[in-house]
């Protein structure tokens, strides 16, 4: 239903442009010109009726009044986020909303960044129950010719594919993609490339095609640890010729760039800063020679995994490594060992504290209502509490699900904070986000709205939200007037809607006892 | 031939009550209230029954036995599996059905359907209209959407190839001029150069590959696709794949429970499509709260064409009761008569011959004891273009 009224507002909005006086500079441009020449008037009517149609109107969001936790440090308390075309034009305070623009009243909620999961299994995007066998067996086979010239258009091409296959096989329907946008889950990672979760749309999903170059590292396989340093040795000589050779005096023109033959593309790749090399590792050993190769080659690897990763801290610190962490796996300690091993709930924690990047993910990356319940993509903001528990701040919680994943999916520039020029990829929740109580109420993706808690059938029922009231200038005296008489009650309430005060009291007063209660960092 | 109803639904001018029909050589000549019948027409004056124009189903594969591939096939006909004097087909004339939409079998894009009428001894009586509408199934997979991509580019293939034969020819033809102008000159010195002329005759196009016309038909508009898709995402895939191509499309799609088409219901709606359904309730996914979809695609502007909830015998009987449900459920009257005659009609490309009681359309008609859509009415009388195929009418 949301839907909807939406796709009629799309209709409506180029009406209102033109009719207030929203359109762009060329429109009146060719107007102004058609005085002059009688004979091109109908012809130029007719090119201003295409741009009329064609022209992509504005289309403005606005989110009202809540609490911004920006995601760099900020919180603006009664803020709005103004989006415009998808990108967050502006936030602040007394902004001037185009009268145009969908409004979402998130008074006395918070406003965070989307969350990003760094693995998704691919139900998530992709609608279970259908298989590839309605499908269609006449694929006519694609030339695989080898053309050593055109190797970076193959891998262009080869981009492409995966942009393909993404987006010729999204479902923006699916009900797990609801469940992910309900989580407040709104990037992902499918067939290597990171995806936006948009809801009734297919255009312009992916926003990288890849952004890892996945290696092993491990101590049971001795030969494939020889042969990545071997590549390294020789993709570094290869850069160290290149760089030589780029820096020649310009009399050696006929001197030939040095041969990459049998140089490793990717590792190239992540030498040269390009891509980021992950690596799933548990054990100290490996993680502590790992660091130290990385260290000797200046990556940055990403591990995944981790466990034992507070055992050789600082040394991960050194090398600049992010670590994609489950919080709630579990590790015997070697009893053969006489230092510390296994796992532990500070892992997080101390990880973060020698400078290592925390990017957190559950053990289950679908949508899981079966054995593992509680423990897939659907709590990801309760594994992320799982580390908060052993210790890691509240802040570096909140990154561990927004601004690191985008970092390491290469999407940073675009989403994972919000920030005017980024995407306005945000959730609106009850309460703090990470906090086990909290529902997201609403969910924007593209600066559309995809999710509503109160429209969809999952969760409208658990602790509904009260019917807003509409707003009106009359009115608005008399809502005061209220919040003003409630207020006095405490000055804490001043935050929560008055609608929402009964309810939230209860919680209040359930986590006075609580001392770990989370909400209380956050106010 | 004179026929006096009590009451006619025409389903393109509304309800006629007091109708008389005059019939002659299986068409319609006119219909109207209470008109004067000339002395000496045979005329049936039936007042308690109520008249509506033969039952069409667009969408069956009847008594047809072929089994299908996965690939893409556009050429293949529904009508090569054809077998006349189906003793099968005499149960659809009794219930009703004066037109039958056949559809090849298979995945991928199987080939076109043929509209036939479920009477006569030949194949050639049978079939109305073959190439009624290409099938094509469509679901949210790269596969299935480049096959529909690859159909089209290889028209721009073929126009390409086209295009450079026909210049090839125009040189060769100017360079035949201009040496017939020649030899004139050369006062025709030369009869092996007349030879040559004389070969190059008028322009001959290419012949278009199998695989390649039905898309060429589709692009000019003489044939009509049918995109048989399976939910909300399967459709923004369609419109995806087809891009900026513009040709006639309608939409086929089975209505389960938990679909959740009515999520693009306005955006069918919107490019008013006609969207072929099963007249069923659905549920809303996850609940057990029935949804009528085909009145939402109703309410969004798309147009509606039923067909028999299955294939089967029991299926074509029980239509009417099964659309009846739906109208008691909000669907509008009108529109549920109009979903069973003239917008399948449409569909196979029919619209200006059979599916309503109009002047100059085939005289097919169901009469009934009641209203079509009341359970205690029964059919009393088939008549396909003109021949009574059902009943006694004495």
């Amino acid at each position: 239903m949301k839907l909807q009224s939406k796709t009629l507002l799309y209709l409506i909005l180029p009406l209102l442009a033109v009719v207030s006086g929203f359109a762009p500079a060329t429109f009146s441009a060719s107007r102004f010109t058609l005085d002059d020449k009688d004979d091109k008037k109908d012809k130029d009517k007719d090119a201003e009726g295409e741009e009329d149609e064609d022209e992509d109107k504005d289309r403005y969001l606005a989110v009202i009044d809540g609490d911004v936790y920006a995601g760099t440090g900020a919180v603006l308390r009664g803020a709005t986020i103004l989006s415009k075309n998808g990108v967050i034009e502006e936030i602040g305070h007394d902004l001037w909303i185009p009268e145009e623009a969908e409004i979402v009243n998130a008074k006395g909620m918070r406003v965070y960044p989307g969350m990003i999961a760094v693995e998704a299994n691919s139900s998530i995007v992709v609608s279970s129950g259908r298989s590839a066998d309605e499908g269609v067996t006449d694929l006519h086979p694609v030339d695989h010719e080898i053309d050593p010239v055109k190797v970076f258009e193959a891998l262009a091409d080869e981009l492409m594919e995966t942009r393909h296959a993404v987006e010729d096989s999204y479902d923006p329907f699916g009900q797990n993609l609801l469940l992910a946008l309900a989580t407040g889950i709104t990037s992902t990672v499918s067939n290597g490339a990171a995806i936006k979760l948009k809801r009734g749309e297919i255009d312009d999903l992916v926003m990288n095609e890849g952004n890892y170059a996945a290696m092993t590292w491990s101590s049971n396989n001795p030969a494939g640890k020889r042969s990545l340093r071997q590549k390294f040795e020789a993709a570094s000589a290869y850069l160290r010729d290149y760089r030589k050779w780029e820096r020649r005096p310009k009399s050696d023109k006929d001197e030939k760039p040095p041969s990459d033959k049998d140089i490793d593309k990717n590792v190239v790749a992540v030498l040269s800063g390009q891509k980021r090399a992950k690596f799933t590792s548990n054990e100290q050993g490996d993680l502590l020679s790992l660091a130290r190769f990385a260290q000797e080659y200046e990556f940055r690897p990403i591990i995944e995994g981790c466990i034992e990763g507070w055992t050789v801290a600082a040394e991960l610190g050194r090398a600049g490594a992010t670590a994609i962490i489950t919080p709630r796996d579990r590790r015997d300690r070697d009893e053969n060992l006489l230092r510390e091993s296994g796992s532990t709930i500070e892992n997080a924690a101390i990880l973060y504290e020698h400078g290592v990047q925390i990017a957190i993910i559950p053990s289950d990356t679908s949508m899981n209502m079966g054995g593992v319940m509680g423990r897939d993509l659907m709590h990801l903001p309760i594994e992320v509490g799982f580390a908060m528990r052993g210790g890691l701040p509240e802040s570096a919680a909140l990154e561990s699900v927004t601004v690191v994943p985008a970092r390491l999916l290469g999407i940073s520039h675009r989403v994972g904070t919000l920030e005017v020029g980024k995407d306005c990829d945000l959730i609106v929740t009850d309460g703090d986000l990470l906090h086990y109580q909290t529902f997201v109420q609403y969910t924007v993706v593209d600066g559309s709205l995809a999710y509503d808690k109160q429209k969809e059938i999952f969760f409208a029922h658990i602790r509904p939200r009260a019917v807003e009231e509409v707003l009106d200038p009359g009115e608005e005296v008399v809502e005061d007037a209220e919040a003003d008489t409630e207020s006095e009650d405490s000055e804490e309430v001043e935050e929560l809607t008055d609608e929402s005060v009964g309810v939230e009291d209860e919680s209040e007063s359930e986590s006075e006892d609580d001392s770990e209660e989370p909400t209380e960092d956050g106010r | 031939m004179a026929i006096r109803v009590g009451r006619a639904e025409t389903v393109s001018h509304g309800t006629i009550e007091h109708a008389v029909i005059l019939v002659e050589n299986g068409k319609i000549i006119t219909i109207g209230q209470d008109l004067p019948i000339d002395r000496g027409i045979p005329t049936l004056d039936r007042p308690d029954w109520t008249v509506m124009p033969g039952l069409v189903n667009a969408y069956s594969r009847y008594g047809l036995r072929g089994q299908g591939g996965a690939g893409s096939t556009p050429h293949q006909l529904a009508s090569a599996e054809l077998y006349p004097r189906d003793a099968t087909f005499d149960d659809l004339l009794e219930y009703g059905y004066t037109t039958l939409g056949l559809y090849p079998p298979g995945n991928g894009i199987p080939g076109q359907a043929v509209a036939i009428r479920p009477s006569g001894d030949r194949v050639s009586d049978l079939i109305i209209r073959d190439h009624a509408y290409l099938k094509i199934l469509l679901s949210s997979n790269a596969g299935s959407k480049k096959m529909l991509r690859d159909g089209f580019a290889s028209v721009d293939k073929f126009d390409e190839k086209e295009a450079k034969n026909l210049e090839k020819w125009e040189k060769a033809k100017e360079k035949a001029e201009k040496k017939k102008k020649k030899s004139k000159k050369d006062d025709d010195e030369k009869d092996e150069k007349k030879e040559e002329e004389e070969k190059i005759g008028d322009y001959e196009p290419l012949v278009p590959d199998d695989k390649v016309l039905p898309f060429i038909q589709l692009r000019s508009g003489e044939l009509s696709a049918m995109f048989a898709i399976r939910t909300a995402s399967d459709y923004i895939h369609l419109i995806d794949a087809i891009g900026e191509e513009e040709f006639s499309w309608s939409l086929r799609v089975p209505l389960r429970d938990d679909i959740n088409l009515y999520e693009v219901a306005e955006r069918i709606g919107k490019l008013e499509k006609c969207v072929l359904v099963e007249p069923r309730l659905t549920l809303h996914p996850g609940t057990r709260r029935s949804r009528n979809l085909p009145n939402e695609l109703v309410g969004a502007g798309a147009k509606l064409a039923f067909m028999p909830r299955s294939d089967s015998e029991r299926g074509h009987k029980e239509w009417r009761l099964n659309v009846a449900e739906l109208i008691v459920a909000g669907l509008s009257r009108d529109v549920a008569l109009r979903a069973m005659t003239l917008e399948p009609a449409t569909l196979l490309g029919l619209g200006e011959r059979v599916g309503s009681l109009e002047e100059g359309k085939d005289a097919n008609m169901v009469f009934l004891s009641g209203d079509p859509f009341e359970g205690t009415s029964q059919i009393e009388a088939v008549m396909l273009e003109g021949q009574i195929v059902f009943g006694e009418l004495n």
